[in-house]
């Protein structure tokens, strides 16, 4: 009997749908956006939230579902066959402001198995627009090719791109001349040229910041994170540094030319000393390149030298290498990247590692470690603080004479740190940017410097799943994300809309005006979109076009 | 009783070895391995797997085990993945300052609790108890970081009287053990999270020794004390005290070591270096032979101090003492 009647029910709720139903696909599952807890990322949870109610609008059943650090980056990063979409983001790096490092790893299909591109966008024009840019020297052309290639992007959607972040930097006024601050394009105020330049106003001769998190081991051929970073470049020299104009310069070379495609003279500086004394060889410097290709011992750096076919040294002071293939980018993501590493400490640990398991990323030389930078190591406990010391041999030689980098996770207690005089630089700020905002009116010592970083912060779309297969369906998501209101809202007004991986922090890559042109570009037109391609709303809910079933399990 | 103190290490090596192995399968069982601390655009297969191989991950999980078994030991607690250092150098760098803030706020709050408690029950019912008994109650239950940054709040942030972090000033090394001991810069970053501590741990044994007490009082032996013409001080210290103290002493020596992993929280708010932070960051990146080092010591210390506060028992109640004997 109860049989009966719910076959009845059954037909007569078949009797009352819609017409559109009848030529509707299944329902799309239930969509699910990762993130990381509100605790550990709140602008990023805020912003997936306000997504997931755009979505939702669309006829789109979304959640945002929060993920401890490792378990987040291991189904990101490891099962990527299982998330729908996901939060993500990429820091700014002064390497970055050339946009080789980005535009290769992201989106070339090469990386779709194992490699950067986790959305496992597959587009042989782009492909090909990639490695074009990559072996173009002329920089004109390779402007426009970099423009270019912003298009493919925008059309294809293959992320919800949303906002590139304003770095937020507080320091203390009455310790710091303020003019002897230097700006780095995208990347603010935070850089290596502010630390050798900064003057002080009277007797607080230290620099004094923060980090939130500790840095990872400290060695030139370690990468240790972005705070590590902030050490490891002023201990090591490279041949060429990013300048304040993201463009590169000779910084231990004495000059860089490229009489061809493939071929890179490096006229060494004279003079330059190791921290231990000894001097600094055209032998230290071919080391230095030639070291982290050596087999498997330092993983971190192997990349950058992938391309190097040989060094060799043609003359006392001078270097010639040789590239396997053009490489525009080079001197930024090679000659900027590598640390010049001494030799006669190094070697042995080369060769003391052969055949075992250990690489040199995890040696830590002791007590410290010696490079011949503008800073020197006076003391390291990675949890607690690193603190440096101006070295008075270098050419660089900073007016401050040291450099402490205190490690505290609580985020508010070190805003207290600042106002109480206990740091000076605020260089490592999660919290509330507004909070931030207000401090120079409570506290009039205090100065806070604000600038668009190279970054961005977006929404990742695994197009291993459907419906983020069809390009209609990306476009139409993307079109829904209101980004002036993610910027406002979610981050606090600390971020610009974005609708690319350039940054118009670097004016001479970013396409103008690509920001402003996602294809339908408001929530209305996204309704449009998703209805010219076929996707049926039926009452409330969003349905595949006629035909197309369901077969991708919900996230679990 | 040399018996009974075999038996007690036999119990210890027992409990220590059965953590040893559930913190090694648990890290294990995480999602997610040390090389997602290094994931960026140039991270390649290549790259995870030269790192898993200098980790020693790339072999099976057994002969990891029997690694770290074997190694542990000959006293080896292996490498930090991260901070290239051996683990028991860093754990022999952090534990001087959790022992010290643990001991430091613990004989504080015991010290406190014990008068105050032995106070009240002899004040019972008065206006001071009234208002003592749920102010123990509140600080008790309080969250250790709650209490911690408001007093960050007003007497870091707002009076300035100490710093917000750190064990010393920045720039200063911490040196020797005995250097930091009569550094007067360590003593008073040691303040505000030994307040923290204390405030919180004091509950218990003011109410513990209150309730004991009051208990005692009423014992026979007591009256007899008093038919006996005793002083007011000898009865409540020489008998009723010694006999109330039984539990506190129980509790101290467990507090020892729950309260050496228990630093978690009030390490991190003050950037306290210590064990509990260590530990924190250690099992954030997946620092497998870091995290279990530290777990393993506050294991250690844990086990350990329930050893001691049976012994304790023992001098304190002569009956235990005998129970040992037979």
């Amino acid at each position: 009997m109860m049989n009966r009647l719910a076959v009845a029910v059954a037909l007569a709720g078949l009797g009352t749908l819609p017409a559109n139903a009848q030529t509707a696909g299944d329902p799309i599952r239930p969509l699910v956006i990762l993130a990381q807890p509100q605790a550990a990322a709140p602008q990023e949870y805020q912003a997936a939230e306000m997504v997931a109610e755009a979505w939702k609008s669309l006829g789109l059943r979304v959640t945002v579902r929060p993920l401890p650090g490792q378990q987040f980056n291991q189904i990101v990063w490891f099962e990527r066959q299982r998330w729908d979409t996901t939060t993500w983001q990429m820091v700014g790096r002064a390497e970055r402001s050339d946009p080789d490092e980005l535009t290769y790893n992201l989106f070339v299909s090469a990386n779709i198995a194992n490699g950067y591109n986790l959305v496992g966008l597959n587009s042989p024009a782009y492909d090909k627009l990639a490695q074009a840019q990559r072996e173009e020297l002329d920089l004109t052309k390779r402007q426009g090719l970099i423009h270019e290639i912003q298009e493919v992007i925008n059309q294809e959607q293959p992320y919800g791109f949303m906002v590139h972040p304003k770095n937020l930097v507080a320091y203390n006024k009455a310790v710091w001349d303020e003019s002897s601050m230097v700006d780095q394009a995208g990347i603010g105020i935070r850089n290596f040229w502010t630390w050798i330049a900064l003057k002080p106003k009277g007797a607080q001769k230290d620099v004094i910041l923060n980090s939130v998190a500790p840095p990872t081991n400290l060695s030139p051929f370690n990468i240790p994170g972005a705070q590590g970073s902030w050490a490891t470049e002023l201990v090591w020299d490279r041949l060429m540094r990013i300048g304040p104009d993201g463009l590169p310069r000779p910084w231990a070379a004495e000059s860089v030319t490229r009489p061809t495609p493939t071929i890179v003279d490096v006229v060494l500086k004279s003079g330059m000393k190791w921290h231990d004394g000894k001097p600094v060889t055209i032998e230290d410097a071919v080391f230095s390149l030639e070291a982290p290709g050596y087999a498997d011992k330092s993983p971190m750096y192997r990349p950058f030298v992938g391309n190097i076919e040989k060094v060799e040294t043609t003359g006392p002071m001078s270097l010639r290498i040789t590239l396997k293939r053009p490489d525009a980018a080079f001197l930024v993501s090679s000659l900027s990247k590598l640390n010049l590493a001494p030799k006669h400490i190094w070697a042995p640990i080369f060769e003391n590692l052969k055949g075992k398991p250990e690489t040199a990323e995890s040696v830590m030389e002791q007590p410290v470690p010696i490079g011949s930078g503008p800073f020197k190591f006076v003391s390291v406990k990675l949890t607690e603080q690193i603190v440096l010391e101006a070295n008075p041999d270098h050419w660089a030689k900073p007016s401050v004479n040291r450099w402490i980098m205190r490690i505290a996770p609580n985020i508010e207690a070190t805003l207290g740190a600042l106002k109480s005089g206990e740091i000076n630089f605020l260089t490592d700020y999660t919290g509330d940017p507004e909070l931030l905002a207000n401090l120079p009116k409570s506290s009039p010592n205090i100065a806070l410097s604000s600038s668009l970083d190279i970054g961005f912060k977006f929404i990742a779309y695994n197009e291993r799943r459907p419906p983020f297969n069809d390009v209609a369906f990306r476009r139409s998501i993307s079109a829904a994300i209101d980004r002036e209101a993610l910027a406002a809202d979610a981050f606090g007004g600390a971020a610009v809309p974005a609708n690319s991986w350039v940054s118009p922090a670097l004016a001479f890559w970013a396409a103008p005006g690509i920001d402003k042109k996602v294809p339908g570009g408001t929530l209305e037109a996204a309704k449009k979109m998703l209805k010219d391609a076929g996707y049926v709303l039926v009452g409330d809910r969003l349905h595949y076009p006629a035909g197309v079933k369901e077969t991708t399990p919900v996230f679990q | 009783m040399a018996r009974h103190l075999l038996g007690r290490l036999g119990h210890l090596l027992l409990v220590l070895w059965v953590v040893s192995g559930l913190t090694f399968v648990l890290f294990r069982l995480m999602p997610g391995d040390p090389t997602l601390n290094f994931i960026s655009p140039t991270f390649s297969e290549e790259t995870r797997a030269a790192l898993l191989k200098s980790f020693g991950l790339d072999r099976s999980i057994w002969q990891q085990y029997l690694s770290w078994m074997g190694n542990l030991l000959q006293g080896e607690l292996g490498q930090s993945f991260l901070q290239g250092k051996k683990v028991s150098v860093l754990l022999a760098e952090a534990l001087p300052n959790t022992v010290i803030l643990t001991l430091v706020s613990l004989c504080a709050a015991y010290a406190f609790g014990i008068v105050a408690g032995a106070f009240l029950a002899f004040r019972r019912g008065g206006v001071v108890e009234a208002m003592a008994i749920p102010s123990a109650l509140a600080t008790r239950a309080a969250p250790e970081f709650w209490l911690g940054m408001l007093l960050l709040a007003a007497l870091a942030f707002q009076a300035g009287w100490f710093p917000t972090g750190g064990a010393l000033s920045p720039g200063e090394q911490p040196g020797t053990i005995g250097a930091m001991l009569i550094s007067r810069d360590y003593w008073w970053h040691l303040a505000l999270p030994a307040l923290t501590l204390m405030l919180y741990l004091q509950g218990l044994p003011l109410l513990l020794m209150r309730a004991t007490m009051l208990e005692v009082l009423n014992d026979e032996f007591i009256v007899m004390a008093r038919m006996k013409g005793l002083s007011r001080w000898s009865i409540v210290m020489r008998h009723a005290a010694r006999n109330a103290l039984l539990p506190v002493v129980t509790a101290f020596a467990l507090g020892l070591g729950a309260s050496m992993g228990g630093n978690v929280v009030v390490e991190t708010v003050f950037a306290w270096p210590g064990v509990g932070r260590l530990l924190v960051q250690a099992v954030q990146s997946a620092d497998y032979p870091l995290a279990q080092g530290a777990f393993l010591l506050i294991a250690a210390v844990l086990v350990t101090m329930n050893s001691l506060a049976d012994l304790a028992y023992a001098a304190l109640d002569p009956r235990v003492a005998i129970g040992m004997k037979r």
